[in-house]
C-alpha cells in the first residue's frame, strides 16, 4: 500500500534547474516527476513512494509575497492528491528555507497533506516555522544530500501513517516546542548528583535544562526633570477593577488591561481585585496601593515633585508568563505610553 | 549521629478491634484513632477510610501526604509538634507501603486554584506515576467545629497527620524489621581520614517560598514557624526522622517525601564511594529583596565555610518565583568557589525553551529536569471517591473520567527528586 503514496517535491529555481539569481523572479510552476536533488529523495524513497510533481518557484517572487506565493503553490499542487509534500532541503539559503516552511505550513493547514522539510540550524525560516512544521537539521552546504533526505523520507511516511515519531534528538529534526514528560531510568536525585560530581571532576556533563536567552535591558538614563514629567504607573501584580472587565487571566496572562484614574486620588478597597495565580494577594486586596501607589503619587503630583500623572493605570499578571508575550505586551504598553507623552513609568512587580 | 530506621512492610490495611498488625497486615481501630483526633477541639467530627492500590477510587483535596512511623529509642516523634526533644537518632520504625493522605475540607485550597485540590488515584494513569498510588492510604477526614478560622482548622490539619502518622507507626515497634536502613554521618570534624580526599558535598533545601503566605504559627521545623525564618544547618537525619513537618502551603513537596528525602538518600548512598557528604542548608525562598539577599548569602556561607563544601545541590518549593531565589544561592555559590547542581521542575509557561526557566546566569549550568507539572494526564472515571466534591458547572465531574494537570495529582511531578521523569521537547 505504501508503494502508493504519492509525493511532490517543492524546489526553488537553482535546485529547479532553471538558474541562479537572474531567473529568482520566476513564477511558480509544476512538473511531473522528479527534477534534480528530487532523484537523490526518489532513491531514499526508494519502493516507498513516488514523486508524481516537482514545484519551482524564484526565490525572489516567494519572499515578495509570501502568503500569496504559498497560496499559488498550493492550488497548482492541490488536482495531484498527494499524500506527502517534501520541501528543500533550503540549507542556509534565507529566502529558500523561508519559502519551504511556508509551502509545508500551507499544505498542511490548507490541504491537510503532511509536510516535511529541511534546513541548517541559522536558516531563518527554522525559527519561523519549527513550531508548525517538521525542520530536519542538515549541513551548512549541499553535502549529506542522501543522509537528510532519508531523514525526511523516514519521518514524512509515519507522519502520513499517523505513526509515532521520536524526539528532536532521535529524529533529527528542530524541536517544535511541544513539552511532555518521559520516563528514564534513573531518578532526579540519582541524575543531580552525578552531574555534581561531573562537575566537580571538570569531567564533561551535559545540562538537561535548555536556559532561555534574555535580552539585556540596559536602565534608561535618569529623567532630568521630574517636575515637568508625566508618570505612569505599571504592574505585573495583576490589579484590576472589580469583577475583571478585561479578563486578565490569572496565569499565563496574554492580555493587559489600561484603568483610568483620572479625578481619583486613593484606590478604594472593594473597587479592585487580583487576578495572578503566583502570590498570596490578600494584602493588595486590603489595600491595592500596596501594588499601585497611586496615593503616593497623587502626593507627588500635588507636591510638584513629578509633573503629572498618566490617566490610567496598566495591569497584567505576571504569574507563569512565557517570555515571548510577556515582551509583547511590554512592547505595547510602552508604545501606548509613549504616544501620551510620559515620560517615564513606575513599574511595580510582586 | 547515626539513625537505624526499621523498615516493617505492610501488605494490606483493614480495620479490626485493635491498631495492630499480623502477617504483614496493619489492622486499625477506627474508632480509637478517630477519638484520638477528635480530642482537638478545632474539629467537630473526624472520619477515617482506608484506600488500595488498584482500587478504582480517587482521593481528593490531599493536603499533605506522610509515611507512619514511630520512635523506637533515642527520640521522639515529630519533635516540637508532638512531644518535646530530638529527631536523627536511634531506632525509629517505618510502616512501608502504607502512607496517611489528609483530606483537607477547607474551601478553595488557594494554592491549588481548583475546587478539588490535589488528588491521589487508587488506578489508572494517576496511580501509575505516583507513589501514592502504590501505597495502601489511610485518608483522614475532618470537618472544622464552628468558630474554628481557616488558620486553626489548617493548622489542626497538621496536627493531625502527625498524629495519626505516629499512632500508626507504633503499631510496629515490637516487631523484627524485614530491614534496617542505617544513617550514619559523624559530627564535623570527625571526618575519616580516606573520606578526606573525596569532594565535599552539601544539599541546600528551599523547603518553602514564601510568595504564599505560611499559616500564622504553623509547626514546621522542630514545631517553630518559617516566618521571617534564616538558613540553618541541619544533620540529613534530622530532615529524615521527623524534624520537619511540609508546609500547608508547599508546592510540589509533601511530608513523605521529605521523611523519604531522595536527594538526601542519593548523597548518602554515595557517601564515602565518590564523596562526602557534608549536610544540609535548610533555607526559605522569600518574598522580599532584604530577606531573599541575607538568605541567599547565609545559605552560601554556610555551605562553604561552616560545612567546608566543594559542591552543592540546590532544589525549590513552589513555583516560579522562587526559581529567582534559588538561581540567586546557586550564583553566590559559584561566586565564593562551591560548584552548584540543580535539579528543577519545569513551569515551561507555552512549552517553548525560553520558558523553561526564570534565569539565565553563566555559572549556573548543570541543571536536571524533574519534568513538567504542566502537562495533562487523562484519569478515568472512578467508582468511589473519598473527600468532599465539588463539581462546577460546565466543568465535567470529578469523579468521572477527567483531564487534570500533572500538579493536581500528587507525586506526579515532585520537586525532591523522587520523579523518573524528565521533559522532552518534540
Amino acid at each position: 500500500m505504501s508503494e502508493d503514496l504519492k509525493i511532490i517535491h517543492y524546489l526553488n529555481q537553482f535546485f529547479g534547474g532553471q538558474g541562479g539569481e537572474d531567473k529568482a523572479y520566476t513564477s511558480p510552476q509544476i512538473k511531473e516527476g522528479p527534477i534534480g536533488p528530487g532523484r537523490v529523495l526518489q532513491d531514499a524513497l526508494a519502493t516507498r513512494g513516488k514523486i508524481v510533481a516537482t514545484v519551482v518557484c524564484g526565490d525572489n517572487y516567494f519572499a515578495e509575497k509570501i502568503e500569496g506565493a504559498a497560496e499559488e503553490i498550493t492550488q497548482l499542487l492541490k488536482p495531484y492528491e498527494a499524500d506527502i509534500v517534501i520541501a528543500g532541503p533550503a540549507f542556509n539559503a534565507g529566502r529558500y528555507g523561508i519559502a519551504c516552511g511556508a509551502v509545508c505550513k500551507a499544505v498542511q493547514d490548507k490541504l491537510n497533506i503532511p509536510a516535511v522539510t529541511g534546513m541548517y540550524k541559522e536558516n531563518p525560516g527554522v525559527d519561523l516555522f519549527k513550531k508548525d512544521v517538521y525542520i530536519v537539521e542538515t549541513e551548512d552546504s549541499v553535502k549529506g544530500m542522501e543522509a537528510t533526505f532519508s531523514k525526511m523520507v523516514s519521518i514524512a511516511c509515519r507522519f502520513a501513517a499517523h505513526e509515532k515519531i521520536g524526539t528532536p534528538i532521535e529524529e533529527g529534526y528542530f524541536p517544535r516546542g511541544f513539552i511532555t514528560n518521559k520516563p528514564v531510568d534513573k531518578t532526579a536525585a540519582e541524575r543531580v548528583v552525578s552531574l555534581l560530581l561531573a562537575k566537580l571532576h571538570g569531567l564533561p556533563f551535559e545540562s538537561e535544562v535548555p536556559l532561555p536567552k534574555y535580552d539585556r535591558v540596559n536602565p534608561a538614563p535618569a529623567l532630568k526633570n521630574l517636575a515637568s514629567a508625566k508618570i505612569a504607573l505599571v504592574t505585573d501584580g495583576g490589579l484590576v477593577p472589580k469583577g475583571n472587565p478585561d479578563r486578565i487571566q490569572a496565569r499565563r496572562a496574554t492580555r493587559f488591561g489600561s484603568y483610568d484614574i483620572r479625578g481619583l486620588s486613593v484606590l478604594s478597597p472593594g473597587e479592585y481585585e487580583v487576578s495572578h495565580i503566583g502570590y498570596d494577594s490578600a494584602l493588595v486586596v486590603q489595600d491595592p496601593h500596596r501594588l499601585v501607589p497611586l496615593d503616593i503619587m497623587r502626593d507627588l503630583e500635588i507636591e510638584g515633585f513629578i509633573g503629572e500623572l498618566h490617566e490610567t493605570f496598566y495591569s497584567t499578571s505576571g504569574g507563569v508568563s512565557s517570555f515571548e508575550t510577556a515582551k509583547n505586551m511590554g512592547r505595547a504598553i510602552a508604545s501606548q505610553l509613549l504616544s501620551n507623552d510620559a515620560a517615564g513609568a513606575l513599574l511595580t512587580s510582586t | 549521629m547515626k539513625l537505624e530506621l526499621d523498615i516493617i512492610n505492610i501488605k494490606d490495611v483493614q480495620f479490626g478491634e485493635k491498631t495492630a498488625i499480623s502477617d504483614s497486615v496493619l489492622y486499625i481501630n477506627r474508632g480509637e484513632l478517630k477519638g484520638l483526633l477528635q480530642q482537638d477541639k478545632r474539629f467537630k467530627k473526624v472520619e477515617i477510610q482506608i484506600a488500595h492500590p488498584g482500587e478504582r477510587c480517587r482521593i481528593l483535596r490531599v493536603s499533605d501526604v506522610i509515611e507512619p512511623r514511630a520512635k523506637i529509642k533515642g527520640g521522639e516523634d515529630f519533635p516540637g509538634v508532638l512531644g518535646r526533644g530530638t529527631a536523627g537518632e536511634g531506632n525509629t520504625c517505618v510502616l512501608r507501603g502504607v502512607a496517611v493522605a489528609m483530606s483537607d475540607d477547607s474551601e478553595g485550597r488557594d494554592l491549588s486554584r481548583d475546587p478539588n485540590g490535589e488528588i491521589i488515584d487508587m488506578s489508572g494513569p494517576g496511580a501509575e506515576f505516583s507513589p501514592y498510588g502504590k501505597t495502601h492510604n489511610v485518608v483522614v477526614l475532618s470537618y472544622p467545629a464552628d468558630g474554628t478560622s481557616l488558620n486553626d482548622y489548617r493548622i489542626a490539619l497538621k496536627f493531625a497527620e502527625v498524629k495519626t502518622a505516629a499512632y500508626i507507626g507504633k503499631a510496629g515497634k515490637n516487631l523484627k524489621p524485614y530491614k534496617v536502613e542505617v544513617y550514619d554521618l559523624p559530627r564535623q570534624g570527625k571526618t575519616p581520614k580516606e573520606l578526606e580526599v573525596l569532594p565535599k558535598v552539601a544539599y541546600i533545601f528551599q523547603i518553602f517560598s514564601a510568595q504564599f503566605q505560611a499559616l500564622e504559627n504553623e509547626p514546621i521545623l522542630y514545631g517553630a514557624s518559617i516566618e521571617r525564618f534564616v538558613p540553618t544547618i541541619l544533620h540529613p537525619n534530622e530532615v529524615l526522622d521527623g524534624a520537619i513537618v511540609n508546609p500547608y502551603r508547599g508546592m510540589g513537596i509533601e511530608t513523605y517525601q521529605i521523611q523519604n528525602h531522595p536527594i538526601i538518600k542519593e548523597l548518602y548512598r554515595r557517601h564515602g564511594k565518590d564523596l562526602c557528604f557534608a549536610g544540609v542548608v535548610l533555607t526559605v525562598a522569600h518574598n522580599n529583596e532584604a530577606e531573599s539577599e541575607r538568605s541567599t548569602n547565609m545559605a552560601s556561607n554556610l555551605a562553604k565555610w561552616v560545612l567546608g563544601a566543594d559542591g552543592a545541590i540546590l532544589t525549590k518549593s513552589g513555583g516560579g518565583a522562587p526559581e529567582v531565589n534559588l538561581a540567586q544561592t546557586a550564583n553566590r555559590c559559584e561566586e565564593i568557589g562551591v560548584k552548584t547542581a540543580l535539579a528543577i521542575w519545569e513551569i515551561a509557561a507555552d512549552g517553548s525553551p525560553e520558558s523553561s526557566t526564570l534565569f539565565n546566569s553563566p555559572g549556573i549550568d548543570a541543571l536536571v529536569s524533574m519534568g513538567t507539572p504542566m502537562v495533562t494526564v487523562s484519569l478515568p472515571a472512578m467508582e468511589r471517591i473519598i473527600g468532599r466534591a465539588i463539581d462546577l458547572p460546565n466543568a465535567p465531574s470529578i469523579g468521572g473520567q477527567t483531564e487534570r494537570l500533572a500538579r493536581l495529582i500528587r507525586g506526579v511531578v515532585g520537586q525532591l527528586g523522587n520523579s523518573d521523569l524528565v521533559t522532552v521537547r518534540s
